[in-house]
């Protein structure tokens, strides 16, 4: 159904993808859905969301997992293996090496500079990657209210997040949502 | 006799490098297999290397978490790659993260496609949006909660909210939205430093 071309598309744009997610891979998300569903139409939407559910439902590597179905539905087990190392090495060989050389700056004051400016920036990302996968999943309000009530039980509490992720498959399962 | 005393530490320490790497492999698949959903991993790491193993210090960890934080890619990859790194250097990097992720990865994925499978039968479609809008919500709180250190800064809240905007409404690629808004965000973090001064 692709050409050849296709899985080595992707494995190069996760690998671009992974090398600047700063703040995690869900900073990406969005990307990846416009790369994978809008560009390139390998994936539906509806697969793009079941994806992320079963990757966060299913303990482990999430994201990881999540990138090695969009390789599987491109490219089969090796489209899953490639996708999965493009998701992960690039990342891995920096934190190797930034953390050989952190001790030499420890006490550097652009340090404190730079995550000042980071973080705002990457966590205002990761709250849009938040919103853009409530509404790939669905955009009823019913799902809209389970998402902000799981949001604002995560910053209440210190629930365990497996129990909001097996709840909120029960009210999906009794056909509440 | 002298020799015999130091092959025989030599065997000891080396019994317990084997251990050690071992025990990296070990307990960085359960930090893994223990995390669902975001963040959680996190929690796992810290009371695994630091009060269960105490294999580094409270100091050592925050750093990791820092250095992690300043990096792209998964964050909690990157926590086992530098514990690995601190305790064993390459070899130990290689351990913690192959733990972290062969046996997780094979299982996961295994049971992810057999639930993709059956993703078009009505119920499990059902149960998977449900999970989903929770699994969004947990991304939203993570985020939150991580810029909740920041909130004093109007500069800091202003700057969330572009990315945020760019990215969630305007549909912006990452590479645009994270080169336009990082040096802004930084060269202004920088210029109120120097103000505080």
């Amino acid at each position: 159904m692709n050409g050849p071309s296709a899985p080595i598309a992707l494995t190069a744009h996760l690998i671009l993808l992974s090398s600047i997610s700063f703040g995690g891979f869900p900073t990406v998300l969005p990307d990846v859905h416009n790369f994978v569903v809008a560009t390139h139409g390998w994936v539906t939407d509806q697969e793009f969301a079941n994806y992320f559910a079963i990757a966060q439902a299913i303990p482990g590597p999430n994201m990881i997992l999540m990138m090695s179905f969009v390789g599987w539905k491109v490219w089969g087990l090796p489209g899953a293996v490639a996708s999965a190392f493009a998701t992960f090495g690039p990342p891995c060989a920096m934190y190797f090496a930034a953390y050989r050389v952190w001790d030499r700056f420890r006490d550097a004051p652009w340090q404190r500079i730079v995550r000042l400016g980071l973080v705002p920036v990457t966590m205002g990302l990761v709250i849009a990657s938040g919103t853009v996968m409530a509404r790939a999943a669905d955009p009823g309000w019913r799902a809209a209210a389970v998402t902000i009530a799981a949001a604002a039980i995560t910053l209440a509490t210190r629930f365990n997040p497996l129990w909001l992720l097996l709840a909120g498959g029960a009210l999906g399962g009794l056909g509440l949502l | 006799m002298p020799r015999l005393t130091t092959s025989g530490a030599a065997v000891e320490r080396k019994r317990s490098e084997t251990v050690l790497l071992r025990a990296l492999f070990i307990e960085f698949l359960k930090v893994s297999l223990c995390g669902v959903g975001g963040g959680a991993g996190l929690v796992w790491a810290r009371r695994i290397a630091v009060d269960q193993r105490r294999w580094i210090t409270e100091q050592d960890f925050a750093d990791i978490v820092s250095v992690c934080q300043f990096l792209p890619g998964p964050n909690i990859v990157g926590i086992a790659v530098c514990v690995g790194t601190k305790l064993r250097g390459a070899v130990g990097a290689i351990a913690a993260v192959a733990g972290f992720l062969l046996i997780p990865w094979t299982i996961g994925f295994a049971l992810g496609l057999l639930l993709l499978e059956h993703s078009h039968h009505p119920v499990l479609q059902n149960i998977l949006g449900g999970v989903s809008a929770v699994a969004a919500g947990l991304l939203i709180a993570t985020g939150i909660r991580m810029l909740l250190p920041h909130r004093g800064r109007p500069a800091a809240l202003l700057f969330a909210a572009l990315a945020f905007g760019l990215m969630g409404f305007g549909r912006l690629p990452l590479l645009i939205v994270l080169f336009s808004l990082l040096p802004l965000s930084i060269a202004v973090a920088g210029f109120q430093n120097g103000r505080a001064r």
